[in-house]
């Protein structure tokens, strides 16, 4: 506590006039983001989590650049975990479709149902997998879509296809998309977000048919009721 | 549980080692032999829901081995069960007698072959 107390004072010596100036933003920031905590819609708290993080980042930069004696080591050592961190959470993110693809044991699609590959690419640049497992699912993570062989037995064509589209939607429009669930999940909110499954299935619904859409989805319902 | 690591002897028949879904399973296959997964379901009159977890297990546990087949165009699996019947229930009963002996020795032993003469 008493280092604390002494390394913020120092802080305040080296940084002189601006020291009010930063402990404002910095301030705010704790603001914004205890705000974040409390409200319940999530893209609000989305929102303010994220301008919290850019206001916190600020006033490091600001400290960093406004500094007029030597550098404390508790800077350097705040600096490089953020650095550390963003970057440990875009390579996760970016990457993660590859543990996925080792973990559950997935094969390219191509070699079971040779049209599914040349349909998804024809919409984006995924690869697609199927995992071995009766229990019928779908999703995409990073540049991958995943599809049980449950699922594949469950749907005809037409209903594959929406399903396929659905997933490309994701990965299509929403490359960034895995970074702000990971936001939203760092901000307590929740990360599943119903409008965006309603946006993938407008564009399934354009691609293959709104019968085609609504039959998978009946179809997938029934299971997980 | 298929691992048979635990027995339940106040169920019934099968289910005294398998669950309920297992052992429904397992019946259909030792009935009918090779089948699909909607064949499946509808043999057993349980819902996908709950069998496809459970065949996912089946198949790791080795009591199941399902190949992908395809017809007209649509993926299957085909399950058949690894064991016979008469296999399944010899391996269950070896199991339970070795760990008879293992925990009470010559008594398990001395009860098998009164068993055995009271037959």
């Amino acid at each position: 506590m008493n280092l604390l107390i002494g390394d913020l004072s120092c802080y305040g010596q080296c940084l002189r006039s601006w020291a009010p100036f930063i402990a404002l933003i910095v301030s705010i920031s704790i603001v914004l983001i205890s705000i974040s905590l409390i409200l319940s819609n999530p893209r609000m708290k989305l929102k303010l989590f994220i301008f919290s993080q850019t206001s916190g980042i600020l006033s490091i930069a600001l400290v960093y650049y406004l500094m007029e004696c030597s550098e404390m080591l508790s800077l350097y050592i705040y600096s490089s975990y953020l650095f550390a961190s963003t970057f440990i959470i875009f390579a996760t993110l970016r990457y993660y479709d590859r543990i996925l693809i080792r973990k559950l044991g997935a094969k390219p699609a191509v070699s079971i149902l040779n049209w599914t590959q040349e349909f998804v690419s024809n919409l984006t640049s995924a690869k697609l997998y199927y995992l071995d497992s009766a229990i019928p699912r779908a999703f995409a993570s990073g540049r991958s879509i995943f599809i049980s062989i449950g699922l594949l037995e469950m749907l005809d064509d037409d209903e594959l296809k929406a399903v396929l589209a659905h997933e490309a939607w994701h990965i299509k429009y929403n490359s960034a998309m895995p970074f702000m669930k990971q936001l939203a999940l760092m901000a307590f909110s929740s990360s599943a977000d119903p409008e965006l499954e309603c946006m993938a299935d407008r564009f399934a619904a354009e691609v293959s048919g709104s019968e085609a859409l609504l039959s998978a989805r009946n179809k997938i319902d029934r299971v997980f009721i | 549980m298929v691992k048979l690591d635990q027995i339940n002897i106040s169920n019934d028949g099968l289910t005294k080692f398998f669950s309920p879904i297992e052992a429904a399973i397992l019946r259909a296959l030792w009935a009918d032999g090779e089948m699909t997964t909607s064949e499946l379901t509808g043999k057993t009159n349980i819902p996908l829901t709950s069998v496809a977890g459970t065949l996912d297990r089946l198949v790791k546990a080795g009591y199941t081995t399902r190949r992908t087949e395809k017809v007209n165009g649509r993926v299957r699996y085909m399950y058949e069960p690894v064991f016979t019947e008469k296999e399944a229930a010899s391996e269950i009963t070896t199991k339970i007698l070795d760990s008879l002996v293992e925990t009470f020795g010559p008594l398990a032993v001395e009860n098998f072959s009164k068993y055995s003469d009271k037959k």
